[in-house]
C-alpha cells in the first residue's frame, strides 16, 4: 500500500493528520462524483429523471388566488 | 408532478413581492454606487475630499449592495417563489419569512451606515463588523430553515432542481459564513480574525470564490433552471444533465479558491490544485449552459417578441463566457498576467453584470407579471432595458480587459539590463481612457435599472388600480 502511495507521489511517512484529513475528503469527493455519474447515465434511471424534464411548467395547474392583502 | 389538486393552493407571496421591490430599488442604488466609485477611479476629483466617499469605503459598499442586497433579495424571492410553487404548498412559516425580510433589510442599512464611517474587518466581500455578522448568520438561518422546511412539506414527490440548488447554497453559504467571520471581538466595531498570515489569507479566498460558486453561481442556477422553461414554456432540455450540473458543482467549487493565491506564500501545489481543479468546472459549467439554452429549441423565435426571456438567453451566454474565462485565469502562466490587474475587475463584471443580474432581472420581470397577475406597463422598456443592460455590460467589460492586458503588459516589460520599462505611475496614467469608458458602460447599466424599478413600480400601480376597480385578487 505505501509503495502504491509512493508511486502517487505521495510521502506517507511526512504525512501530517491534516493531509489524510484531506486525502480523505479528496477520496469522498471523487467518489461521490463517480456515484453521481452512474447514476445519472445508468439507462434505467433515464425515465425516472427525465419524467421531472416539465415540473416547473406543470406548477400552473394549481394556481393560487394570492395572499390575503 | 403529481400535486394537482382541484382546489387552488394559496401560496404566502406578499413577502415574495416586497423581497422583488427591494431588489429593483437595490439594483438601481447598488450599481449607482459602483458608477461613483469609477468615475472616482477616472476623475479622482469626486471622491470631494470627503473621508465617507472615498474609494476605499463605498467600494464595499458597492459590493455589499450588488452581492447581498439586490443579490440576496433576488435569490430570498425567488428562492420562496420556487418552492412554494414546485412543492406545491405555502411557505413553512409565513412569519419567519418577514423576520427574514425585516431582518435582511436592516442588515443592509447597517453596512450603509458603517462602511462609510470606515467600520470594516478588511475582509473582502465580508467587511461587515463582526455584530453584523452574527446578525446575518442569524438571519440566513432563518431563510435556509423556512425554505428547508418548506421543502419538507411539500405536496409533490419530487424536490426540482431548482430547489437542490437553494438548498446547496444555503448550507455551503452558512459554513463558509460562519468559518471565514470568526475572530476576537475587541470592541464592539473592530476584531481580529483567528486566522492569521497565509492561512488567513487562504480562508479568505476559500470564503471569496465559493460566495461567487454557491451564492453568485450555484443560487442563480436554481434560478435559471426554474425561471428558462417557464418564460420558454419548455420542458428543461435534460434532467439528468441538470442533477449532474449541481453535484458537479457542488463537489468542485470548494476547492477553487486557492487559485486566487498564486505567486504568494501559500504553498505551490494549493494554486495549482485550485486551477486544476476550475479548469476541470469548465465541464459541468458549459453543460449546464447548453442545458439552459437548450431548452429553448423549438422556441427560439420568442426571443423575437419575448424580451424577458433575452434577458435570461443572454445570460446564459455571460455564464458560459465566464465560467470558460475565469479557470484560464486560474493557470499560472496567465495568472501571472492577470493577477491585480483590471482583466479581474472586468471577469467578474462579465460574471456579475452579463450572468446575475440578466436572469436576476428575467426571473423579476417573470415574478412581476405572475405576482400581481397583470402584464408589464410597457413591455418596450423591458427592450430597452435589455439592450441598455448589455451594451452596458460590453463596454465595461472590454475596457477591462483592454486596461488589465495593457497593465500587465507595461508591469512585466523591462528593457536589456532588466531595469522595468514603466514606473507604475505611467501605468495609472495610461488606464484613464479605459477608466473613463468604463464609468460609461457603468452609466449606461444604471441607466438600465432605473428603467426597470419605473417600469416595475408602473406595472404594479397599474395592477393595484385594476384590481381595485374589478375587486379580483392577485394570482401569484
Amino acid at each position: 500500500m505505501t509503495r502504491l502511495l509512493g508511486l502517487l507521489g505521495m510521502d506517507v511517512a511526512a504525512m501530517s493528520v491534516n493531509d489524510w484529513i484531506g486525502v480523505f475528503f479528496s477520496l469522498i469527493a471523487f467518489i461521490g462524483m463517480v456515484a453521481v455519474y452512474v447514476m445519472v447515465f445508468r439507462p434505467a434511471n433515464k425515465e425516472t429523471f427525465e419524467s421531472q424534464r416539465s415540473m416547473a411548467l406543470d406548477d400552473e395547474g394549481h394556481i393560487n388566488v394570492g395572499e390575503k392583502r | 408532478m403529481e400535486a394537482t389538486q382541484a382546489t387552488p393552493i394559496k401560496y404566502d407571496m406578499e413577502v415574495v413581492r416586497w423581497f422583488t421591490i427591494a431588489a429593483a430599488i437595490y439594483a438601481v442604488v447598488g450599481t449607482l454606487i459602483g458608477v461613483w466609485i469609477a468615475s472616482e477611479l477616472a476623475w479622482p476629483f469626486m471622491n470631494l475630499d470627503i473621508p465617507y466617499l472615498t474609494f476605499g469605503r463605498l467600494r464595499p459598499l458597492h459590493t455589499n449592495a450588488v452581492i447581498f442586497a439586490f443579490g440576496g433579495c433576488v435569490l430570498m424571492a425567488t428562492g420562496f417563489y420556487m418552492v412554494q410553487r414546485t412543492g406545491a404548498t405555502k411557505l413553512w412559516s409565513n412569519g419567519l419569512a418577514w423576520f427574514t425580510f425585516w431582518g435582511w433589510n436592516l442588515i443592509i442599512v447597517l453596512a450603509v451606515i458603517t462602511l462609510p464611517l470606515g467600520i470594516t474587518q478588511g475582509k473582502e466581500y465580508a467587511e461587515l463588523a463582526w455584530p453584523i455578522d452574527i446578525m446575518i448568520a442569524v438571519v440566513w438561518l432563518s431563510f435556509g430553515l423556512n425554505h428547508i422546511m418548506t421543502v419538507a412539506i411539500r405536496k409533490t414527490s419530487h424536490i426540482y432542481v431548482s430547489n437542490w440548488f437553494t438548498m446547496g447554497m444555503i448550507v455551503m453559504i452558512t459554513y463558509l459564513h460562519v468559518v471565514n467571520s470568526l475572530a476576537i471581538p475587541v470592541s464592539l466595531t473592530t476584531s481580529y480574525s483567528i486566522y492569521s498570515g497565509v492561512q488567513d489569507a487562504m480562508i479568505q479566498w476559500w470564503w471569496g470564490h465559493n460566495a461567487v460558486g454557491f451564492f453568485l453561481t450555484g443560487g442563480f442556477l436554481g434560478i435559471m433552471y426554474y425561471f428558462v422553461p417557464k418564460q420558454s414554456g419548455r420542458p428543461v432540455f435534460s434532467y439528468r444533465l441538470s442533477v449532474l450540473h449541481f453535484w458537479a458543482l457542488t463537489f468542485g467549487y470548494v476547492w477553487l479558491g486557492a487559485h486566487h493565491l498564486q505567486y504568494t506564500a501559500l504553498p505551490d501545489w494549493t494554486g495549482s490544485l485550485g486551477a486544476a481543479v476550475s479548469l476541470a468546472m469548465i465541464i459541468p459549467s458549459w453543460g449546464g449552459a447548453m442545458n439552459g439554452m437548450m431548452t429553448l429549441s423549438g422556441a427560439w423565435d420568442k426571443l423575437r417578441t419575448d424580451y424577458i426571456l433575452r434577458f435570461l438567453v443572454v445570460s446564459l451566454a455571460f455564464y458560459a463566457m465566464s465560467t470558460f474565462e475565469g479557470p484560464v485565469m486560474s493557470i499560472k502562466t496567465v495568472n501571472a498576467l492577470s493577477h491585480y490587474t483590471d482583466w479581474t475587475i472586468g471577469h467578474v463584471h462579465s460574471g456579475a453584470l452579463g450572468w446575475v443580474a440578466m436572469v436576476s432581472f428575467g426571473a423579476i420581470y417573470h415574478m412581476v407579471k405572475k405576482l400581481w397577475n397583470t402584464e408589464m406597463y410597457s413591455d418596450n422598456l423591458v427592450n430597452v432595458h435589455f439592450w441598455l443592460a448589455t451594451i452596458g455590460t460590453v463596454v465595461y467589460i472590454v475596457a477591462m480587459w483592454v486596461s488589465g492586458i495593457m497593465q500587465g503588459l507595461m508591469w512585466r516589460d523591462y528593457d536589456e539590463y532588466g531595469t522595468l520599462t514603466h514606473t507604475f505611475v505611467e501605468s495609472v496614467s495610461e488606464m484613464h481612457p479605459y477608466y473613463v469608458m468604463r464609468a460609461i458602460g457603468g452609466i449606461i447599466f444604471n441607466l438600465g435599472t432605473w428603467i426597470a424599478l419605473y417600469n416595475i413600480v408602473m406595472t404594479v400601480r397599474q395592477a393595484s388600480a385594476v384590481r381595485g376597480v374589478n375587486a379580483v385578487p392577485a394570482k401569484a
